[in-house]
């Protein structure tokens, strides 16, 4: 027993060990067609000129309901079925940069934490003591501050950027996920009918084991 | 009319005798408990892994250069891709599950006993095809997670004496994990499920043989048991019921939580990830091999981990009958088995470090030890038991199968002596 205690207390300390990290500020990711489309606007403007979205299509963009003449403007002359590639080359991008900046398809999936990490990710910079940019989520970043935040005090100008990263993450989450509304919505019919079917199993049952006694 | 089709087969093929003697006429013991569900719930699985891997199989690419993007293409453009793909990824997980609480459920209530050991040994099999199967399929996305994982695993190997090297080149069809190997697991991915299904005609040919355990551990008598159909069709299937709401959870509102947020991210050979781990029914298995520091070492430890089951008819001495449920000593050894299990997937499951490597090893010890000593607990916990007075029905039981197996040492002398 005595061991088991100590194995315990081991376990328990390691954890502790594990959750070492920067800790991550929690975020709801928004599924509502608003904000995903502000979303979407943000990362035209912020993130679309390096990075890509390659499995998604402007056509996607529409059938989730987003405004034509937005869509529109995002694709330029780009045919409805173009997928979202970046304007930048992946050649150019990995010259300025030191490496192609990451498709953005999957990220809110790609990484421990989800949306919270992208999140935290996109408002963690800040001013290192050599006046260089720095990341308290990604160290190693090498992307520049896409949304402005460094050196940025006003309280109501924080929380508008902070408002926007919040804002490209819900489009990226549905990006990553666009069947999901679909997904949960299918997942309570289902769950009902089967409800009512084990009902009726457990009812079957006990009518055909009523037959022994 | 059916009536005259039915005999019209019956004259050339046994159907009628078949569904009497396995279904309407087949007998099983009365007093069998939801525990008893798993088996069916392991077909169950394996008929929808098959089903939803073939239309999955149809919309797949096997090749490096356009895997990963067939996955996306399955869940975006394909109607009701994304719930073929988390079925599967899901049923996987649920398959393992029920295996596992298949086993469990054979350990505690001593299933395995004679005269069931070639049924647990068919099941043994199983579950190294079950594993097999399995890891080869988590290659198939090609995700970070897939091509490393694929490469560890294949790398262990290297163990094999004096041709190791060439073996791992031969199981990859190349120097590092690749194309040649995306493609033959992909090929071995879609093989291996129908001799799974062989080997469960064969798992059914021998439970049909020696039949069902029950949970009194205690052959029944004949009154005791009934036809498996209706009775246990019936209760099989409200089983399915809860099984199937609780698969339903996972797959319609997290099936992300069973896939490693890694494997989102293209296979890169030239970027190893922070830390690899295997999927969560690997992982006790993986701490085995993480706790011996030599790989060889690791490799014959993890390969015995998972093999020391079949041992089990072997190793248990006692001729007290059933199993936790007659059986004190065993119940506790049982559920600290199942605690250090469990103490080894959390090892297999975060970043090695001083302390994790430590509990990893005492916990593999404890994890071995359970089985080595088992010979020895378990005579002397029959020992303690007759002690301590067994019950009258235990006892004529026991004197039975003294009995028995006196007459048969007596008919294998006489057959051997007797005519000279």
């Amino acid at each position: 027993m005595n061991t088991l205690l100590k194995m315990l207390a081991l376990i328990l300390f390691g954890t502790q060990a594990c959750a070492a990290e920067v800790p991550l500020e929690k975020i709801d990711v928004a599924h509502e067609m608003p904000v995903v489309e502000r979303g979407a606007d943000a990362l035209m403007t912020a993130c679309h000129s390096c990075h890509s979205l390659k499995y998604v299509r402007y056509r996607d963009l529409l059938h989730f309901g987003m405004d034509r003449q937005k869509v529109d403007g995002w694709r330029g002359d780009q045919p409805l079925d173009a997928p979202l590639l970046a304007q930048m080359s992946e050649n150019d991008a990995a010259q300025a940069f030191g490496k192609a900046p990451p498709d953005l398809s999957l990220m809110t999936k790609a990484r421990d934490g989800g949306p919270s990490y992208v999140y935290s990710y996109l408002i963690g910079y800040y001013q290192t003591p050599e006046g260089m940019p720095g990341n308290h989520v990604y160290p190693e970043t090498k992307m520049p501050d896409p949304l402005g935040i460094i050196g940025v005090t006003d309280a109501a100008q924080v929380k508008e950027i902070k408002g926007k990263a919040q804002d490209i993450v819900s489009f990226l989450a549905w990006a990553a996920d666009p069947h999901e509304g679909e997904r949960i919505r299918m997942g309570y019919y289902v769950i009902a009918y089967l409800a009512v079917l084990t009902i009726l199993l457990y009812f079957t049952k006990q009518r055909v084991w009523a037959r022994l006694d | 009319m059916p009536g005259r089709i039915i005999k019209w087969i019956d004259q050339r093929f046994p159907l009628t005798s078949f569904i009497k003697h396995e279904l309407t006429g087949y007998p099983t013991p009365r007093n069998l408990s939801y525990w008893w569900n798993f088996g069916f719930l392991a077909g169950f699985v394996l008929v929808l892994q098959v089903a939803t891997g073939i239309f999955l199989a149809m919309h797949y690419k096997a090749d490096v250069a356009v895997s990963f993007d067939s996955i996306q293409h399955i869940m975006r453009d394909v109607n009701y891709g994304w719930l073929l793909r988390y079925m599967h990824a899901v049923g996987a997980s649920a398959f393992f599950f029920v295996i596992f609480v298949h086993m469990a459920r054979t350990l505690y209530y001593g299933s395995f006993r004679a005269p069931r050991e070639l049924l647990w040994w068919t099941g043994q099999a199983l579950l190294l095809l079950l594993m097999a199967t399995a890891f080869m399929g988590y290659l198939l996305p090609w995700g970070q997670m897939s091509f490393w994982g694929a490469t560890v695993i294949t790398n262990l190997f290297r163990a094999t004496p004096f041709i190791g090297d060439q073996v791992v080149v031969w199981l990859r069809g190349d120097y590092m994990v690749g194309d040649a190997t995306l493609t033959r697991f992909f090929a071995l991915h879609y093989l291996f499920p129908f001799l799974i299904i062989g080997a469960v005609v064969i798992h059914l040919v021998a439970l049909h043989t020696v039949k069902s355990s029950n949970p009194s551990g205690i052959d029944l008598a004949h009154k005791d048991n009934i036809p498996f159909h209706p009775y246990f069709t019936a209760k099989d299937f409200y089983g399915l019921g809860w099984f199937l709401i609780a698969y339903s959870v996972f797959v319609f509102f997290m099936p992300d939580s069973l896939i490693e947020p890694a494997n989102n991210i293209p296979a890169n050979p030239m970027q190893t990830p922070n830390h690899i781990v295997p999927e969560w029914y690997f992982l006790p298995f993986y701490a085995i091999l993480r706790s011996v520091p030599s790989m060889v070492g690791g490799v014959v430890a993890m390969g015995l981990g998972v093999m020391m089951f079949a041992f089990m008819p072997l190793l248990d001495r006692s001729h007290i009958p059933g199993g936790a449920h007659n059986r004190p000593i065993y119940k506790i050894q049982i559920y600290l088995f199942l605690l250090d299990m469990l103490v080894l997937g959390f090892v297999g499951y975060v970043p090695p470090t001083g302390e994790t490597l430590l509990i990893g090893q005492i916990a593999t010890l404890c994890y071995f030890g359970s089985f080595f000593t088992h010979p020895f607990i378990s005579r002397w916990e029959e020992q303690w038991l007759i002690r301590r007075g067994l019950s009258a029905e235990l006892l004529a039981l026991m004197e039975q199968h003294a009995q028995e197996e006196e007459q048969r040492r007596k008919q294998r002398h006489q057959h051997k002596w007797g005519r000279a």
